[in-house]
């Protein structure tokens, strides 16, 4: 059996990421990948936290072909009748080093594998991996199309579904509960339009969160990223929550009517749609994440649950990225041991505990178990546009005082027991 | 038996929009042509059947296409050596220049038998491979479908309009081949692996005799739109039955169906 240092089973970012630093230190290591190239099969909605990983491959994200920079964030709240968007606009997003960028996955991860090349790495495409090779427990390589490849260590990050390692016994099989339905249309828009609908100056780009109205009211909401000459326009919504729905509703129809709906309109009026695709997302939090390592395998990017819906930021590739180079140092450092146990792998769990990535996810435990309150979806968004609205009426008669009308919208739908059972609830995220 | 065959990196058709009339070229894949892995699988099965010979694959790189990638495949589905021939210069050239390139490119290598698909996938003129063996005063056989080793030679079955055409030729000889010919085997993982180890050379102008002023192409193109069409707008009304018919009208009347 042929024998190298590395299989990367999967070449997404956690598989390129973890690639890029074994290829960097001379590792043999072999990416094997389904799709016809890096970034056919993936999908983000998407903005890259660049911030958390900049330092990990310093010399990247300087040539990277990111959309644009997000330096304005938009929420909206929509409620029937009204809504509530909120616009930041900071300085500080919109001076370099930018902490986030949009970005087509088509496009950063074929480049993110030519740098895996470059630095001598191997990436095979178009093949697909059958199984994993156990030996009395250990991972010792894999399957592919009849033949058998021989690792030291074989990292599995072959996306959100976990086929193979829920196959292999390595992890739990996906449910329905822990995970969301992601898709959007790419809408090709000229940037100057792009930059006027946005109040964006030219290269600068925006991500827009819709909360309500959008799903519904199933657990869920509405995105907007803007690219270089598109936009990213799309829907996450709950699997569960989908299929628990007493009115069924297809997922297209979710999308054409937040298309159709007054606020949405005018910002992709003269689009023209050029792709639409769909993505399976994990919101399981760091409960579902699994063991992490075993002997002679890795888990890392969306196979090992790392992503994070934490409502107004929605993370996953900033992790995957991540946990592709602490995958990599572990497996060099296990090179150096000679040693691939699982206990001499154990140091890629402790990194990324000691890291922002399962931090951040332990600091958001308690968040999907909150954002499955439907009312959050309905009854907030809605009740913050009542507020507003009341606020900027002028009626035919005399008006209140400004602080009895907000005292009046805050005791109508906040001050009950119901919702601050819930704001309490919610101190925990 | 020194086999050459030529393979041009094309863009993957499936890939590419169309937008104002012009293709869409960024971000676009660029792949093996249908037909050239058909002279590379016609290349192993006459080397596998001959029991012996080397099969080197040639290609000319243009701007941005990933040549070596394209060379890699094919050594993977089973080519021996690979030469690769790149020069910025080529970015402008046509076909008269890419078969000067090519010829030079064979002389180095030394060669019995030249293998081309009969036109490449993008933009099919199909001049290449009968230029290349005008240039190096080989005989050759076009619209192959089979290719039969023989002492010293092919023989070759050609597909024409109502019959068959059957040729017999001595090496050195040029064939292009049709689709019909074969059906271009898909790499194994580990074949896939063993190919980045096989030889791969890499060849400049200079190194072929030649310089910028011999690829200076002698055609222009001043226009290449694609074709338009305005919509119909022909709203088909009745219960779905009744809909489809005369649809179904619609389009054997435009002559979309039952051509």
């Amino acid at each position: 059996m042929e024998k190298v240092d590395c299989i990367i089973v999967g070449g997404g970012l956690a598989g390129l990421s973890a690639a890029y630093g074994l290829a960097s230190e001379g590792l043999e290591v072999i990416v094997i990948e389904r799709g016809d190239y890096s970034g056919a099969k993936n999908v983000t909605g998407g903005r890259l936290y660049v911030s958390p990983i900049r330092d990990l491959y310093p010399e990247l994200w300087k040539a990277a072909p990111f959309e644009r920079p997000v330096t304005r964030e938009f929420v909206t709240l929509m409620g029937d009748g009204a809504h509530t968007t909120i616009e930041l606009a900071s300085e500080r997003f919109a001076t370099p080093a930018y902490q986030s960028y949009t970005v087509l996955r088509a496009r950063f991860d074929q480049w993110f594998a030519d740098q895996v090349m470059e630095k001598g790495g191997m990436v095979i495409t178009k093949n697909r991996v059958d199984d994993l090779l156990l030996e009395g427990g250990k991972v010792i390589g894999i399957r592919a199309g009849g033949d058998d490849i021989g690792a030291d260590v074989t990292i599995i990050a072959e996306g959100v579904l976990g086929l193979l390692s829920s196959k292999a016994g390595l992890r739990e099989e996906p449910r329905p509960q822990d995970h969301a339905l992601g898709y959007k249309e790419i809408i090709e828009l000229p940037p100057g339009v792009i930059q006027d609908r946005w109040h964006l100056n030219e290269g600068e780009g925006a991500a827009h969160l819709f909360m309500g109205g959008v799903t519904r009211g199933l657990m869920g909401g509405g995105f907007l990223y803007t690219n270089k000459d598109s936009i990213s326009l799309g829907i996450v919504v709950g699997m569960e929550a989908m299929r628990q729905a007493p009115d069924k509703v297809d997922s297209y129809t979710l999308l054409d009517e937040f298309k159709e709906l007054p606020q949405i309109k005018p910002l992709v009026e003269g689009g023209t749609i050029v792709e639409y695709s769909a993505h399976a997302i994990a919101e399981g939090g760091i409960a579902k994440v699994p063991k992490l390592y075993g002997d002679g395998y890795l888990l890392a990017g969306d196979t090992a649950g790392l992503s994070l819906n934490a409502l107004v930021t929605v993370r996953g590739m900033d992790f995957a990225i991540a946990s592709g180079y602490y995958a990599a140092r572990a497996v060099i450092d296990a090179k150096e041991r000679d040693d691939f146990t699982a206990a001499s792998l154990a140091q890629y769990e402790q990194s990324l505990r000691s890291s922002f990535v399962l931090k951040d996810l332990e600091t958001a435990r308690y968040i999907p178990h909150t954002i499955e309150n439907p009312r959050l979806f309905t009854h907030y968004p809605q009740a913050v546009s009542n507020l507003m609205e009341q606020v900027f009426t002028i009626g035919p008669g005399p008006s209140k005082k400004l602080s009895s009308t907000v005292m009046g919208g805050v005791r109508k739908d906040f001050l009950n027991l119901q919702t601050l059972k819930e704001l309490y609830a919610m101190r925990k995220i | 038996m020194n086999i050459l065959v030529f393979v041009k990196t094309n863009p993957d058709l499936q890939m590419i929009r169309i937008k104002d009339r012009q293709p869409v070229m960024e971000a676009i894949p660029y792949k093996v042509g249908d037909l050239e892995k058909n002279a590379v699988e016609a290349a192993i099965q006459l080397r596998d059947a001959a029991g012996g010979g080397t099969i080197t694959a040639v290609c000319l790189a243009e701007a941005n296409r990933r040549a070596k990638e394209t060379l890699k495949e094919v050594l993977a589905m089973g080519a021996d050596e690979a030469v690769l021939v790149t020069e910025p210069a080529l970015e402008v050239a046509d076909q008269a220049a890419v078969a000067l390139v090519l010829a030079k490119a064979a002389e180095k290598t030394g060669y019995d038998l030249l293998l081309f698909g009969e036109g490449s996938t993008d933009n099919y003129t199909g001049q290449v491979g009968p230029r290349v063996a005008e240039i190096l005063g080989v005989p050759q056989i076009g619209y192959a479908r089979k290719i039969t080793g023989t002492e010293g030679g092919v023989q070759v079955e050609r597909s024409m309009d109502e019959h068959i055409e059957v040729l017999e030729a001595p090496f050195p000889v040029a064939v292009t081949v049709v689709s019909e010919i074969n059906e271009p085997r898909i790499p194994s993982l580990m074949n896939i692996m063993k190919a980045g180890k096989k030889p791969l050379a890499e060849y400049s102008l200079a190194d072929l005799g030649l310089d910028a002023t011999s690829v200076v192409a002698q055609k222009a193109i001043l226009s290449n739109l694609a074709e338009e069409q305005d919509r119909k707008h022909i709203m088909f009304d009745g219960d779905p039955a009744a809909q489809a018919e005369a649809f179904v009208n619609a389009l054997l009347k435009e002559g979309v169906l039952g051509r």
